[in-house]
């Protein structure tokens, strides 16, 4: 790449939050065609400095230079006016729309007497598309489409506005591996337009694949900026984390001979059919498989969720019926769902409601709660599992990701439930919490207790697992050992027989 | 103890505060004994109600039945006592357990029929009300029972016992919602439905018990208004419903479900009481009594949603460095 002037340039922008400087005099330059990573564990001010970018919030102090000019960006309005469209990690699509409405939302095509022009709404929306070399119809119902196609449609929002600059902010996040791959070739397509992209993701893996440079933010700094030069992932989890980490995947083996859990035959009305498949005190068994493979609907045939059509579960040796979620959290198992937000959290609760939350019996006396005893154990939890201290005091709406989910898992150990379904623990975490995720794997296997470990991020589940269960169609294809895999057998194996067709057409 | 008077209190308990020095500081009459004996009989019916659907509410329900409710309890003890001959020692206890099962009904109905609760409670409300006519051909019963009129009316060294009705069910429920099991399910059934449920709480049963205690409080409410007036009516409790849920929101509790504090509501229907007592005392005409009632909610919530935005300006009238908005652009431009 030739030296070329800056599309947008941030200098010195500092931004504070009372008590804490979330950026502090962080520079970056946005090149014209180019897409530019922006990195850094939670609470490391990616999010303010988006926030600043798409003018949602002012700077305290600093240059925004467009084009070389310096200008400012007022409200969202005038980031827009200025060519600026920032996709969000939570989606600003309306899904009771359609895919038409959404794209033009705010800014619908009009006739001469002001009245909405559907006609052009719906050719404009499907020009958009065709450019994006997208095939969603424009009179689709937004909310029905996937996860992947709802995300195609927030850029398409941008793609229409003729932005020059885009803002992704975990784009990937509730994406699977096909899908990735889709939504990297369009972007590619529109950097060789000339689109300068901004690049937020915690997947370092895909980082590597995309970004052509990278500035990595900690504590609100910038710590390393690339600029052409390349960096290696390694060099990556250095910088944002402050220190050589080592080993990303601290694997323990802990599992022994004796079968703690059985299914055999499993089936439900979800698409689950005929899974089998059994559970080692200690082991860690990933469930490996493409988006929609039938993962998680396993994991709620399992938990008694979705009612059995077939099959049965055999919890130590005897069969169990499970009609609802309660009867499995009695008999010891529990779910650490996939969205911890919307499934797994109590908002309105310290960290000690939601660690106690799933075992209160054991707290009450004649339906009296020990409230020591409550802290106690909360206190101690926290300790045990490095959560920080603040969770003591406010409510868990206040914390990062990684310690929102070492809380959802602290309750299981508050329970102790012995075995874990984990549905995409690390999700939208940063990199130093995963560790402490791995690390609390560990010390629950040491503790004999047998994971389920559902994921997207094949290093990870390969990393992880004992054993992996390949799903495929609802039904589990063939269980390998971890260590016998590689991430492309993995991504091969669950493509394999009609895979590769399935997942061309969920983005047909 | 902490943990029942916690931060949530003091918003509440100032603006009951202030209320009520506005009105002391307006007119001569509001602090003398007999007007403050007067206001805790007002505030009992209405509070004592509003301890239901405050539960309710925390559970991330609500409750428009209590008004009609009211009615049509007072005319089932009015049948009771005037003209089925059931003593009072016993009608007392029967209509309590009536309003019970009446949540339970609608209780049922909401969590396993799937109904939601503003639909399941605006049925009852009406249709409550339409049942309470039924009885002696939709007409008031009088003169119900000498031994009625005391429950209301009577004294305990000297202080009026309904104020010792507020005391003692204030303190229970305050117990219940942050010493017990229950309260504690309530509270995360309203914070997080769905998490409750992969928690293993009962949601349903959980939202159903929610009622029962708001049909059991709403008869409380009922066998007190029948006392006060010594008789049942059809037309008794008419808005109740509405002053039992503003008293709740004025008290802070969250209409989203799993925020807030039971002894608040006490504070925000004290408020509001104070607040009719007030334009009583000035010889205000009752609509402008509702307006400023509807004036009082807006502003309940409002100071509620632009907590940040008043903290904010706070800080600055204070002379508390902050970041203005206007210094920032300077500085970048």
């Amino acid at each position: 790449m030739t030296a070329q002037a800056p599309l947008w340039e941030f200098v010195d922008i500092s931004k504070a939050y009372p008590g804490v400087l979330a950026n502090d005099r962080v520079c970056i330059k946005l090149l014209a065609g180019s897409i530019h990573g922006l990195l850094g564990e939670n609470g490391c001010g990616k999010s303010t400095m988006i926030k600043t970018l798409s003018g949602v919030q002012q700077p305290d102090s600093g240059q925004i230079l467009k084009d070389g000019q310096p200008v400012e960006i007022s409200d969202p309005h005038a980031a827009r006016a200025m060519g600026i469209a920032t996709v969000f990690q939570e989606f600003s699509i309306v899904p009771t729309l359609s895919v038409g409405e959404n794209i033009f939302l705010g800014n619908m095509p009009r006739s001469t007497f002001g009245v909405v022009d559907w006609n052009k709404v719906h050719s404009d929306a499907a020009a958009v598309l065709a450019e994006m070399e997208v095939d969603i119809s424009t009179e689709a119902i937004t909310g029905r489409l996937s996860v992947g196609e709802q995300q195609l449609v927030e850029i398409a929002k941008a793609v229409a506005m003729r932005a020059r600059m885009i803002i992704l902010d975990e784009p990937t996040a509730a994406l699977g591996e096909g899908e990735i791959e889709r939504l990297h070739d369009l972007l590619r397509k529109m950097r060789s337009k000339g689109t300068g992209i901004l690049y937020v993701s915690h997947r370092l893996d895909e980082v590597e694949r995309i970004v052509d440079e990278v500035t990595i933010l900690r504590n609100g700094r910038v710590v390393r900026a690339s600029g052409e030069t390349e960096i290696t992932v390694q060099e990556i989890v250095t910088a944002m984390v402050g220190e050589d980490i080592g080993e990303h995947y601290p694997k323990e083996h802990n599992a022994k001979d004796e079968i703690v859990l059985e299914a055999r035959g499993l089936a439900t009305h979800n698409g689950v059919k005929d899974a089998t498949f059994e559970l080692r005190r200690g082991e860690v068994l990933g469930l490996g498989g493409v988006l929609g493979s039938g993962r998680t609907e396993i994991a709620r045939a399992l938990f008694g969720t979705d009612e059995l059509t077939a099959g049965e579960v055999i919890l130590n040796g005897k069969p169990v019926t499970f009609r609802k979620e309660i009867d499995a959290i009695r008999a010891g198992l529990a779910l650490v769902p996939e969205n911890r937000k919307f499934d797994g959290l109590f908002f309105n609760f310290r960290a000690s409601g939601n660690i106690t939350a799933a075992a209160l019996g054991s707290l009450a006396r004649f339906g009296v709660l020990d409230l020591k005893a409550e802290e106690r154990a909360t206190h101690d939890l926290i300790g045990d599992l490095e959560i920080s201290v603040q969770a003591e005091e406010k409510t868990v709406n206040f914390l990062s990701g990684g310690n929102q989910q070492k809380i959802v898992i602290a309750r299981w150990l508050f329970s102790n439930a012995e075995v874990l379904i984990l549905d995409e623990p690390t999700q939208g975490i940063d990199i130093g919490a995963k560790i402490a995720v791995y690390k609390l794997i560990n010390k629950l296997t040491r503790a004999g207790k047998s994971i389920v470990l559902i994921s997207s991020d094949h290093d990870e589940l390969l990393a992880m697992s004992d054993r992996i269960a390949v799903v495929q169609h609802g039904t589990i294809k063939r269980v390998l050992n971890a260590a016998e895999l590689t991430h492309g057998d993995l991504v091969r194996a669950s493509a394999e027989t009609a895979g590769i067709r399935e997942l061309e057409e969920a983005f047909a | 103890m902490k943990r029942i008077f916690d931060a949530q209190l003091i918003g509440p308990f100032a603006a009951m505060v202030i209320v009520a020095l506005i009105v002391a500081l307006t007119t001569d009459r509001f602090l003398n004994p007999g007007n403050l004996s007067n206001l805790s009989l007002q505030v009992s019916i209405v509070a004592l109600i509003a301890i239901g659907s405050t539960i309710v509410i925390f559970a991330a329900g609500i409750d428009l039945s209590s008004g009609s409710m009211v009615a049509l309890l007072t005319m089932i003890l009015a049948q009771m006592l005037k003209f089925m001959g059931i003593p009072l020692m016993l009608a007392l206890p029967l209509i309590l357990v009536v309003g019970g099962l009446l949540g339970l009904m609608i209780g049922l109905i909401t969590a396993y029929g799937r109904i939601p609760a503003f639909i399941t409670t605006l049925a009852a409300l009406i249709a409550f009300r339409g049942l309470a006519l039924t009885f002696n051909n939709g007409s008031p019963i009088f003169s119900l029972d000498p031994a009625l009129e005391p429950i209301f009316y009577g004294k305990l060294l000297g202080i009026p016992l309904p104020f010792f009705y507020l005391v003692f069910f204030y303190g229970l429920a305050a117990f219940m919602m942050n010493f017990t099991k229950l309260g504690r399910e309530i509270y995360a059934v309203g914070g997080n439905p769905a998490a409750a449920i992969l928690t293993g709480i009962n949601v349903k049963k959980v939202q159903t018990t929610t009622f029962v205690i708001a049909g059991f409080m709403t008869a409380v409410g009922a066998v007190l208004m029948s006392a006060r007036l010594n008789s049942g009516s059809p037309n008794y409790g008419q808005t109740l419903e509405l002053q039992a849920i503003a008293a709740a929101v004025v008290g802070g509790a969250s209409l989203a479900g799993g925020r807030g504090n039971i002894l608040a509501t006490l504070m925000g229907a004290m408020t509001i009481v104070i607040v009719q007592n007030g334009l009583n005392l000035n010889a205000a005409p009752s609509s402008v009594q509702n307006i400023v009632l509807g004036l009082i909610i807006l502003l309940a919530v409002g100071i509620d949603m632009w907590r940040a935005e008043i903290s904010a300006l706070m800080g600055r009238l204070m002379g508390r460095p902050s970041v203005a908005p206007a210094a920032a652009k300077k500085k970048a431009a």
